[in-house]
């Protein structure tokens, strides 16, 4: 092989490997949700450890939210209605929640017709660790989001979990 | 060329580059959409599987053949990055029940080997659909509500547990 042969299979390799690492990354809207939703889960780890009170800590956390938001957890749970309703349940539920770690694994956007509107789906495993063995557990839950864009801000609309397993 | 260079890079150091490319290339290929690592986490394939032990999911396990009973399956979530652990105990079409802990498919008992410990769980039946498969953990000694169970779509399944 040539030099030339060389340097430009070279070339296009690396032309490729850019254009695949350009489609592969988040741009615009979907770069702004997935940092929406890191933010929201920084959010909620710090809870514990920031020593913000708890209703402030709820009422940020509530940002997040729009103000009609549902929170739809499945069967065997009312749904969340409003934004207030859920930071009232998150600042009482603070206690509790303090012990979990939330990590969100493959997150996927689409924003299919209106503009300012995504759907969202991902998977959000709750880590808890025990104090006395000082082990780790986890539970996880895929969630489908409804997301709308309001004063230059993606907020939750609606969160449904759904279930992996059909009884 | 000096021994050590030549211990690290061989006696001919770009065909060494090369390789070590090669290598890499493989690796990743084999390691992101082949053969996926995972951790188990949590008590309901026990004794099969212990909470904290590594495993691959080999994702090309069912291209030629749909999986059978019996096989330990990764069940996606949104994503491949977090799965669940199950053994398959029901096939698409079939009848499905628990009776008193025993597993019957349509009608029949089910032999499960793999149980070592059991609590009389009761299921009602369910026929499933053709894209169905009914899934559980093998720790049938921990209580039905704190196992997650039942049956998955086909599309859920990642691959088999292969190791």
């Amino acid at each position: 092989m040539t030099r030339a042969r060389a340097v430009a299979l070279a070339a296009v390799a690396i032309g490729f490997a850019g254009l695949a690492a350009w489609r592969g990354l988040p741009w615009g809207d979907e770069r702004e949700i997935r940092a929406t939703l890191e933010s929201l889960a920084e959010g909620f780890n710090a809870s514990t450890s920031d020593g913000l009170g708890t209703l402030a800590r709820a009422a940020q956390l509530g940002s997040y939210f729009s103000d009609n938001v549902i929170v739809d957890l499945g069967p065997g749970s009312a749904a969340i209605e409003g934004r207030e309703r859920l930071i009232g349940m998150a600042a009482r539920l603070q206690p509790r929640t303090a012990a979990y770690r939330v990590v969100l694994d493959d997150i996927s956007v689409e924003t299919p017709g209106a503009q300012g509107t995504a759907d969202v789906t991902l998977t959000v495993s709750f880590i808890r660790r025990d104090p006395a063995t000082d082990e780790e557990s986890t539970d996880a839950r895929e969630f489908a989001l409804q997301m709308i864009k309001g004063g230059g801000r993606w907020r939750i609309e609606r969160a449904t979990a759904i279930d992996t397993f059909r009884k | 060329m000096s021994l050590t260079r030549r211990l690290v890079f061989g006696s001919n150091p770009r065909r060494t580059i090369v390789r070590i490319a090669v290598l890499a290339a493989v690796s990743f290929v084999t390691f992101s959409w082949i053969l996926i690592p995972m951790r188990a986490d949590g008590a309901s394939m026990q004794p099969t599987y212990e909470s904290g032990s590594f495993h691959l999911v080999n994702r090309l396990a069912f291209t030629l053949h749909s999986p059978t009973r019996g096989d330990v399956i990764g069940i996606r979530l949104a994503g491949p990055h977090v799965l669940y652990v199950k053994r398959i105990i029901a096939l698409p079409g079939e009848r499905f029940e628990i009776v008193d802990g025993e597993v019957r498919i349509n009608g029949s008992r089910l032999d499960e080997p793999y149980v070592q410990q059991r609590i009389p769980w009761n299921v009602p039946a369910v026929t499933l659909t053709s894209r169905e498969y009914y899934v559980i953990g093998d720790n049938r000694g921990m209580p039905a509500r704190d196992h997650s169970f039942g049956r998955i779509d086909a599309s859920r399944i990642v691959g088999k547990v292969i190791f």
